[in-house]
Parts: structure tokens; C-alpha cells; sequence
């Protein structure tokens, strides 16, 4: 019966890492995304301030705008989803 | 998702160049009258980055149209020659009507193409919020 347990005990212990997410790889395109996402902030402000002073084409002003566009919305929508499901998990009865 | 934002920025390219080109149009309107002058030819060129293409247009060298200038007779003029004739320009307006007109059914095509990534990508992003 003891060495059962204990057989068990070490079987868990070896699977679960398979459960775990790989760390480096998750948390390496969180933050590329949301370097990318502060760059084409970046760089929008840059051609806005271009066009104004008339440096910048319209063209690319509309280019730049586009993209910081939809750079917000994905990061808006992903923000909700995550405090969504976290909440999700608050709610849940203990 | 990149491919529609690479789409947005060849795009926004192709409406670049077109704009160049409608300016070479509205010079060499601009310049019919001017004697001796020669119409303006906007050329295209892919841009080559890292040696690889990219898909995206530039416009390229200024080509000046090399055909015959208009030879006018007017002896009294101050550029006129023995012969009494002066060139003129080999600007002809209704080619330059019709190029501009092509230039802008270009550019609307690559604004078409630019709201429709643009929408594509928005449409992707509908499905995450609900």
C-alpha cells in the first residue's frame, strides 16, 4: 500500500510538468506584443506630428492611424477577455 | 494579422506613387505653353529591401519624353530661329487628361484595397469581443 502511494506521488510529480506552460516562450510574445504594440504608438504620434508640420504624406498619416487602430482594439479586447476570465475565477464558490 | 498590416502598408505605397505621378502630370500640364519643354514620364519600381522584394512601389528616376517638340511658325517671337519657327512643348493635353484620369482610377483601387484589410482585420477582431 506504501509503495503504491509513493509510486503515485513520483508519477505525479513527472507529469506534471507537462502541464505547465512553456515560461520563456509565453512570456516572450506577451512582451514582444506589447513592445510592438508601444511602438506603433510611437510611431503613429511621429507621422501625426509629421503630417501637421507637413513633412509626412496624408497617406501614411491615414497608413499609421490604420494601424494604431487596430493595435488599440486588439489590445483593449485582449485586456478585457483577461479581466473577464478573471473574474470568471472570483466568482467561483469555494 | 501581419499580412493585412503588410497590405495596409503596400497600399498606402501604391497611393503614394500615384500621387507622385498625378504631380508630373499637373507640371507637365502646367508647362504646356512653356517653349522647349518636355513632358514628364513617372516611372515605377519595386522596393528592394535586404536584397529580397517587398512587394511595395516607389516611384523611380524622372524619364523626360523624348519625342518631337511642337514646331510653331512665328517670326516675331524672341525665340524663333532663321526659319521664323520656335519649339515648343511635346505636351498633349489629352494624353495628359487621360493619364491623369488613369493615375486616379489607381489610386482608388489601392484605397480599396486599404479599407478592405482594414476591414478584415476589424472583422477578426468582432469574433474576440463576443
Amino acid at each position: 500500500m506504501d509503495l503504491r502511494t509513493t509510486l503515485a506521488v513520483s508519477g505525479y510529480a513527472g507529469a506534471k510538468p507537462g502541464t505547465e506552460p512553456a515560461a520563456s516562450q509565453t512570456g516572450g510574445n506577451a512582451a514582444d506584443m506589447a513592445k510592438s504594440f508601444t511602438e506603433t504608438m510611437r510611431e503613429s504620434e511621429e507621422v501625426a506630428v509629421q503630417a501637421m508640420t507637413g513633412d509626412a504624406d496624408p497617406q501614411a498619416l491615414v497608413q499609421a492611424l490604420a494601424e494604431t487602430q487596430l493595435a488599440v482594439e486588439t489590445a483593449v479586447t485582449i485586456r478585457d477577455r483577461v479581466v473577464e476570465a478573471y473574474q470568471e475565477i472570483l466568482r467561483m464558490p469555494v | 494579422m501581419t499580412n493585412l498590416i503588410e497590405t495596409l502598408s503596400i497600399a498606402s505605397s501604391g497611393m503614394q506613387a500615384q500621387s507622385e505621378r498625378l504631380r508630373f502630370i499637373s507640371e507637365n500640364i502646367a508647362n504646356e505653353d512653356t517653349p522647349g519643354y518636355r513632358r514628364k514620364l513617372a516611372t515605377f519600381e519595386e522596393v528592394i529591401r535586404g536584397g529580397e522584394g517587398t512587394g511595395m512601389v516607389r516611384s523611380g528616376p524622372v524619364e523626360l519624353d523624348q519625342s518631337d517638340l511642337a514646331r510653331t511658325f512665328s517670326p516675331g517671337h524672341p525665340m524663333a530661329d532663321q526659319t521664323g519657327y520656335y519649339d515648343g512643348s511635346n505636351v498633349n493635353l489629352v494624353v495628359e487628361v487621360a493619364d491623369a484620369r488613369e493615375a486616379q482610377r489607381s489610386y482608388e483601387a489601392n484605397l480599396r484595397v486599404f479599407d478592405q484589410a482594414r476591414q478584415m482585420s476589424q472583422n477578426l477582431l468582432e469574433i474576440l469581443k463576443r
